[in-house]
Formats: C-alpha cells, structure tokens, sequence
C-alpha cells in the first residue's frame, strides 16, 4: 500500500516543498532592493510629484499648495523653451554626429592590432575624465584671452571671439565639447559589438563581392544593430540629463542661452530655493525619460520578435 | 576550363612556416578533398585558392588564369564555410540572393536563379524564414545555395559537414555528390574526416605539416599508401604496423597490414594473441588482440563468436605494405 501511494503523494509534496522553498527565495532576496528601490527611487520620486505642487522654498513643511500653477510657470517661462531647444539640439548632435563619428571610429579601429589599442585608449580618454574636469579644460581652451582659440584666431589673422560668452557660439562650443566626451564611450560598445560579429561572414560577404562599403552596410551595421541601439538609448538618456558639462564651461549663460533642462532646473529651481518649481521641472523631466524608456523597451522586444 | 594550379606555394604567419613548399594539380571538374589531421595546412591552402589569405611565396592559377592576387570575388569561386556563415539578419532567400544584389544583377534574373537554386536544394518552402528558425542541415544547404547560384567556376567547402550530427553528414554526401554530378563543377574540399574523403573524392589529397603525403584516387591511396602516415591515415580501423623480426624478415623497417587482411585461424596462424575486446557490429567484427608483433586489429566479415583468450592469426602476405626507415613505401610484395 505503502509503495503505491507513494508515487500519488510524491508530486503534491515535491510541489509544497518547491513552494516553501521559492517563498523563503522571494523573502530572503527581495527585501534588499525593494528596500534601496523605494528608499533611494521611489520615495523621492513621490515626494518630488508632491513638492510640484506647492510653492515651497525648501525650508519647512510645504503649506502653499499650488496645484500645477508650477507646471505652468515652467511651460510659460522662454528660457525653459530654450533649454528644450538646447537638449533636443544635444541629442540631435549626439544621435547624428557623435554617433556615427562613434561607429566611423570603430570601424575603422575595431580589430585588434597594438596600433588600434593605442588609438583606443586615446579616444576613450575623454570620457575617462571627470565631467567638471573636461568643462574646465575646454573652458581654457575657448578663452578669448589665453586659449588655444584665441590662438588660432591670432594665426588667422582675426580677432578673437570668446566663443563661450557668445550667444551665437556658446552652445555650438558645448555641443563640441559632448561630442568629443563622449564619442569614446560609443565607440566602444561599437568595438565591442564588432569583435563579436563571426570573421567567416566577413569572408563570406567579401567572397559574395562586397566591397569594404558594403560589407559594412549589409553585414556589419545590421549585426550590431542592437548595440546601436543601447547606444542610442544611452544617448538620448544622457541628453536628457546633461550638466556638468555645461556648468563650468558657460553656468548656463550667456543670458541663459546654453541651458538644457537639467542646468535649467538647477539654476531656477535649486540656486533660486524654489524646490516646487524645481521639482515640477524634475517631474516632466522624468515623465519624457520614462516615455523614452518604453518605447526603447517596446523597440528591442518588437526586434527580439522579429 | 576550371582547373586549379597551386606552383611553389608557401606561407608563413611572422615566424611559423605553414606550408613550405607545394605544388597541386586539381583537374577541372574534379571532386577532390585535402585530408589531414588539425593544423596539417588544409584549410590554409583553400583560403589561398579563395583569395582569403595570399601565399608568401608562389602562385594561384585558376582555369589558366593567374589569380594570385585577385580580389577573392573575382576568382571565380564560392565557398561555403563550417559555421555556414549565414547572415542572421537576412531571409534564407537574401541569403541566397546577397551575391546577385551586390553583382547588380537584374531582378527578375535575380528571382530566376534563386529560385532554380532553392528548387534544387530544397528549400522553397524555407525561403522567408531566417536562419535562426532552420536546422543544421537546411542551414547547410542554405550555404550551398548562396554558393551555387552565382555559378561560380570552382567550389570549396570548408569542413562543411562537421557540425552536423552522423545521420545528416550521411545524407548531405549523398547530397553533395549528387550536386558535384548535376553540375560537373570543380570543387576542393576539406575535411579531417577520411570516410568523407574515401566517399565524396575522385582525388585525395592527405596533407601532413603543410606537405603533401600523397595524390591519388581514394582507391589508390587505400591500396598503395605511400607513407606510413597515409598509410594509417586513410582506413578505418586503422592500419596495423608491425616492426621488429616480422618487418626484417620481410625486408622492410615497418610492414603494414589491413584489418581486414587478416585471417583468424586457431590451426595454422602464424601469429598468436590475446582477445581484449570484440565490437560485432552486425555485418563485421572488430577484434582487438594482443599479439607476438604487438597490438593488432582484424577486421571480420558478418558474426563472429571470438571468445576471449589466445587465438592465432595469418596475413594475407598479398596485401602486406612494406616501408622502409623513412617511412616511405618499398614495394608491393607480390
């Protein structure tokens, strides 16, 4: 009887015990995170669409509620609008210029020979520097006075602009500077990729007669499209919360024209102790990364379908 | 005229010397194969015949046409590689068309010829898939059709069938030999594996450290194996080698002798052993016997009840393959 029971018995049991066992998993393993992701995300994230709606300095409990009259000063104010210009002009810079300088770069470093090492460390040493760093370096660099623009300006035969206190050149200059801090870092995931893609459907292509052209159009860029796609994201990411560049090279000025939104809310919102402004600011800030998340979600499980 | 001329090929990778010196005649419309153990210099020679990498010294002749240092796409060839290498991100039938698109061949001739190749091959109702969703055999044959439809002059084949399981090997050198017949093409082909060489090859080419061993049809090479190494390179089981008394008495360093060269007979043999072990396969035995001479392997036709324990054995002296110090062939005996 034993023995024919047994078998009946023993899936419910091995099922309890897998039960027992996944719960004890869940209560061991999930507490940490969900403790950090709600103490270091989520809370702040909640107190800041709470804040958004008062005008508050900061100090204190906020009392003055406002509703989304901060909202509105924000969708009011010009300068905001420019700092939007500003950062849709960075992340139009970095998908279409840095990028494909990335891929270009990659392309043409990607295998692995002591020269192309060199050059790679050489182009990754930019984004190797601190942020405030690299905007102290250029900001010597653009100096009407004493920089390597000024110069150049000389050797020209012209007078020296100082290009960072130039509305028509300051964010020109910032955009240079993202560029060349950031290209390095791009061009590595591309390297990366690259190395990855099989040498035999190289041979393959170049037996078929593709060209170096068209080895890189029909085999190499489609196989390391998800790659550029990470980049793209990490782009548009990054532009969207662009700062410390901007900060030691212009503080946002000259009359606020190289602000992007992240420096905008610092400057309006934190410098300024509007924290309810600021986090309105914040909060549309967030409501764009999260939409850019989903449909980049959305992109790489529609590729993964397909 | 699709022959192949390699004269005084050599290659050097910096310091290391794959290949010394060669020379090879591959006729047109010939099936041959270069067999030879990892690292022999096969695979490098076919690269060289596809313009994938350019010989140190020597050079390249194509249907009488210098090739040496031809763009690989200008030779006249198509090679279908081990891993396939199939472009993931394109159909089986842009696969197959990739070569046409890129030579700017019109369409509808475009259409034509990609669809004679997926009728040949079998792969019409594939066409739209990519190759993720295909086996490693209809990849294979997806390979093979990106190959034939550019009609290049000579194919190669790069241990195409290694990643496949024994079954499908099988099938795809029946294949393979039907596609060689259909359409009378030069084609080279490298493999370690000697069963492909003996049944796919009407040339054999065994390859050992960059030389050549020996040319010659695969019944030649099995019947009067030049050297020790094609001796026990080609056949399977192998060769038996005997050295010692036997050897000198026969006036040679080594004698060779087939497995299946070898009778089993408990009144007269010659030579007496200890069975180790019997695989019966069904239509044959394989014995495993310890012996005067050494380690020896018979090989017996249908069911065999060998018990374990002594048994005596006598070669067949007709078929006895002599070699001298160097291991080259002395001589049949006759």
């Amino acid at each position: 009887m034993t023995e024919l029971a047994a078998p009946g018995l023993a899936p419910s049991m091995r099922s309890g015990r897998r039960f027992t066992s996944q719960t004890s998993a869940l209560l061991l393993m999930l507490p940490p995170a969900l403790v950090l992701f709600t103490l270091f995300v989520a809370l702040p994230l909640f107190d800041a669409a709470y804040y958004s709606l008062f005008k508050w300095d900061g100090y204190g409990t906020p009392t003055d509620f406002i509703g989304l009259d901060n909202f509105k000063q924000a969708l009011g104010h010009a300068v905001f609008w420019q700092a939007v210009r500003n950062t849709l002009i960075v992340l139009a810079v970095s998908v279409f210029v840095q990028l494909p300088v990335a891929l270009g770069l990659a392309l043409l470093i990607y295998e692995k020979t002591p020269a192309n090492t060199l050059f790679r460390l050489i182009f990754f040493l930019p984004f190797i520097l601190a942020e405030v760093a690299s905007g102290l370096i250029w900001s010597f660099v653009f100096d009407g006075n004493t920089g390597v623009a000024a110069a150049l300006f000389h050797a020209l035969g012209m007078e020296p602009v100082f290009i960072l206190a130039d509305r028509h050149w300051a964010f020109a200059a910032i955009t240079l500077v993202i560029v060349w801090k950031y290209f390095g870092f791009h061009m590595m995931i591309y390297i990366a990729a690259l190395q990855g893609v099989p040498k035999e459907m190289l041979e393959a292509a170049r037996l078929e007669g593709g060209g170096r052209w068209a080895i890189v159009r029909h085999v190499q860029v489609p196989m390391i499209a998800s790659a550029i796609g990470v980049s793209v994201f990490f782009s548009i990411v990054g532009s969207l919360q662009l700062f410390d560049v901007v900060i030691p090279l212009t503080n946002g000025g000259p009359s606020n024209s190289t602000h992007t939104i992240v420096t905008y809310l610092y400057t309006f919102g934190l410098t300024r102790t509007r924290i309810g402004f600021g986090s309105a600011v914040g909060v549309m800030l967030f409501v764009t990364a999260v939409a850019v998340a989903v449909l980049y979600q959305r992109q790489i499980s529609k590729g993964g379908r397909s | 005229m699709a022959n192949v001329e390699l004269s005084s090929i050599n290659k050097t990778f910096g310091a290391v010397e794959t290949i010394p010196n060669l020379t090879l005649s591959i006729p047109h419309g010939s099936f041959t194969v270069l067999v030879g153990p990892s690292g022999c210099g096969k695979s490098t020679l076919l690269r060289m015949v596809a313009g994938l990498e350019s010989p140190t010294k020597g050079s390249i002749a194509i249907g009488n046409r210098d090739v040496t240092h031809e763009e690989p796409s200008k030779r006249g060839i198509s090679m279908v590689f081990q891993s396939y290498a199939l472009f993931p991100h394109m159909t089986v039938e842009q696969n197959i068309d990739f070569g046409l698109r890129l030579a700017k061949v019109p369409q509808a001739e475009r259409e034509a010829r990609v669809a004679a190749a997926a009728e040949v091959l079998h792969l019409k109702p594939l066409l739209k898939r990519k190759p993720a969703a295909l086996s490693g055999g209809q990849r294979q044959r997806v390979a093979i059709g990106r190959s034939i439809v550019r009609n290049p002059e000579v194919f190669l084949f790069d241990e195409p069938l290694s990643n496949l399981d024994a079954a499908l090997r099988t099938q795809m050198r029946v294949e393979l030999a039907d596609l060689h017949k259909r359409l009378n093409a030069t084609m080279i082909y490298v493999t370690h594996d000697q069963v492909e060489a003996m049944t796919l090859a009407d040339q054999i080419v065994v390859m050992n450290a960059g030389r050549i061993e020996q040319v010659g049809s695969p019944m030649e090479l099995y019947d009067t194996p030049n050297t020790l190494f094609v001796a026990t390179f080609i056949g399977s089981p192998r060769m038996n080698l005997i050295s010692g008394q036997s050897a000198k008495a026969e006036g040679a360093t080594t004698i060779g002798i087939r497995p299946e060269h070898i009778a089993v007979d408990d009144a007269n043999g010659i030579w007496s052993g200890r069975l180790r072990f019997a695989e019966h396969l069904g239509n044959e035995t394989i014995a495993y016997v310890e012996s005067d001479v050494g380690e020896i392997i018979i090989r017996l036709a249908g069911h065999h009840g060998l018990k374990e324990g002594t048994l005596r054995m006598t070669p067949d002296r007709l078929h006895l393959h002599r070699f001298d110090e160097n291991g080259r062939r002395i001589s049949a005996v006759n």
